[in-house]
């Protein structure tokens, strides 16, 4: 190491290590916060360029294959039509009544993910809606399989997604055969971690778990994946137990953000009502 | 003309991040970069850019500053030893220093960020993302050569 440059190299270490120190104990410095819209604003420009470079030519490989399945499908599709239609019109009107209430009240909008987190730490993805599509921080993320995770953060057009597989992920649940409650947890890597079920709970890998609501953060009954391990030789008065959420994270392109708070105010409002 | 190119160069490495991975870890060639800064830039350049190239993802990171500062600033001004006469560059050592120095990086940032704010992951996680992030760079190392080896 060249003897000149050695009070350089101390210097900056410490003025490092004083900088982390100071925001320690105080409020967080972000110098170039604003970097943060500019470069999602770059990853909405690729994803746009991607798609209308990329399509035309997708479109030209798959027509062909897609021209031969879609000719047996129709065949065998225009069979089934006649036995479907009467039940898919009953389904259609009773998905609708039950949907109905969901969507009013709790519906907020749907959101692509554009990128991944610029924290390369942390499971977070970044979606295209924010403040403007009226999303705010604390707001579930939902697909048609389950739980996502939550907003983590907003801007006036983008927001966080921290993903349930997170560390710093947490929520209320409940396993739906035996309604033993607990808590599950993120571990950074693709699986979560139920903890507080007693040992003399008796699980079996494939127990669906889902929300409880107990939480206040997200909605009851939400499912979230399965118990995939569970191991009782561990210290402690709990088992430890394994649980791979329903959704991929690596398969997530579109979600659905909800407010879990919605519900809670129209009651709120109701009996307000009531009490005047 | 050579800064508004390091911009380009950063910008670019930022938006490709956040767009890859490999088995659910982004790359960390901001990394490389820094590494890239010290080969062609000695002691002074990398320990400045790499610092710049830290604080831009310490903000974007949305946490706070210093981590990637210190860590990216220290990749900058180490590696700027494979150009000089503390090491003879071939290949192989640049595969190795840039994995190395990754690894180095990584775990500073998690130490750090552990110790001044909260553990960013679990252990097990952070060695494997640090082990996937620095496999992904070593290829890096053959081609990115100090000025005097071309």
């Amino acid at each position: 190491m060249p003897k000149k440059k050695k009070p350089l190299l101390f210097l900056f270490i410490i003025l490092s290590l004083g900088l982390m120190t100071y925001q320690s104990s105080r409020e967080h410095l972000l110098t170039f916060r604003f970097l943060n819209n500019t470069l999602n604003k770059f990853h909405a420009i690729v994803n746009s360029v991607k798609d209308s470079v990329t399509s035309p030519f997708k479109r030209l490989l798959l027509r062909e294959e897609e021209n031969i399945r879609l000719k047996v499908e129709v065949k065998r599709l225009l069979k089934e039509q006649q036995e479907y239609q009467e039940a898919l019109l009953e389904n259609k009107r009773l998905r609708e009544l039950l949907s109905l209430k969901e969507k009013e009240h709790r519906y907020i909008t749907a959101a692509c993910v554009i990128a991944r987190g610029a924290d390369q730490w942390s499971n977070i993805l970044v979606l295209d809606k924010g403040l403007s599509d009226g999303v705010t921080k604390d707001m579930t993320a939902i697909t048609h399989k389950g739980l996502v995770g939550k907003i983590s953060g907003v801007s006036d057009s983008y927001s966080s997604l921290l993903l349930l597989t997170d560390i710093n992920f947490s929520a209320a649940v409940r396993l739906q055969e035996s309604r033993r409650e607990g808590i599950i947890s993120g571990t950074g890597l693709r699986k979560c971690q139920l903890k507080y079920i007693p040992y003399e709970e008796d699980l079996k890998v494939g127990d669906v778990v889902i929300t409880s609501g107990l939480d206040s953060l997200f909605p009851k009954g939400i499912p979230i994946g399965y118990v995939s391990r569970v191991n009782k030789k561990g210290k402690g008065p709990f088992q430890n137990i394994e649980v791979t959420p329903f959704e991929d994270n690596t398969e997530i392109e579109e979600i659905a953000i909800i407010n879990p708070f919605r519900n809670k105010d129209r009651v709120a409002g109701l009996s307000n009502g009531v009490k005047r | 003309m050579t800064y508004l190119l390091w911009a380009v160069i950063i910008l670019f490495t930022f938006i490709i991040q956040g767009r890859v991975s490999l088995f659910d870890v982004s790359p960390n060639f901001t990394s490389v970069l820094a590494y890239y800064a010290g080969v062609r830039k000695g002691e002074l350049g990398g320990i400045f850019l790499g610092s710049f190239i830290g604080v831009i993802e310490d903000s974007l990171s949305g946490t706070f500053l210093g981590p990637n500062l210190l860590s990216k600033g220290l990749v900058g001004y180490f590696s700027s030893f494979m150009s000089g006469s503390f090491f003879r560059w071939t290949p192989f050592l640049g595969a190795i220093a840039i994995s190395v120095l990754t690894l180095i990086d990584d775990t500073l940032v998690f130490v750090s960020r552990s110790f001044f704010d909260k553990m960013p992951t679990s252990i097990q996680a952070a060695v494997f993302i640090g082990a996937i992030q620095s496999l992904i760079n070593a290829p890096l190392g053959i081609f990115l050569r100090p000025k005097e080896t071309q």
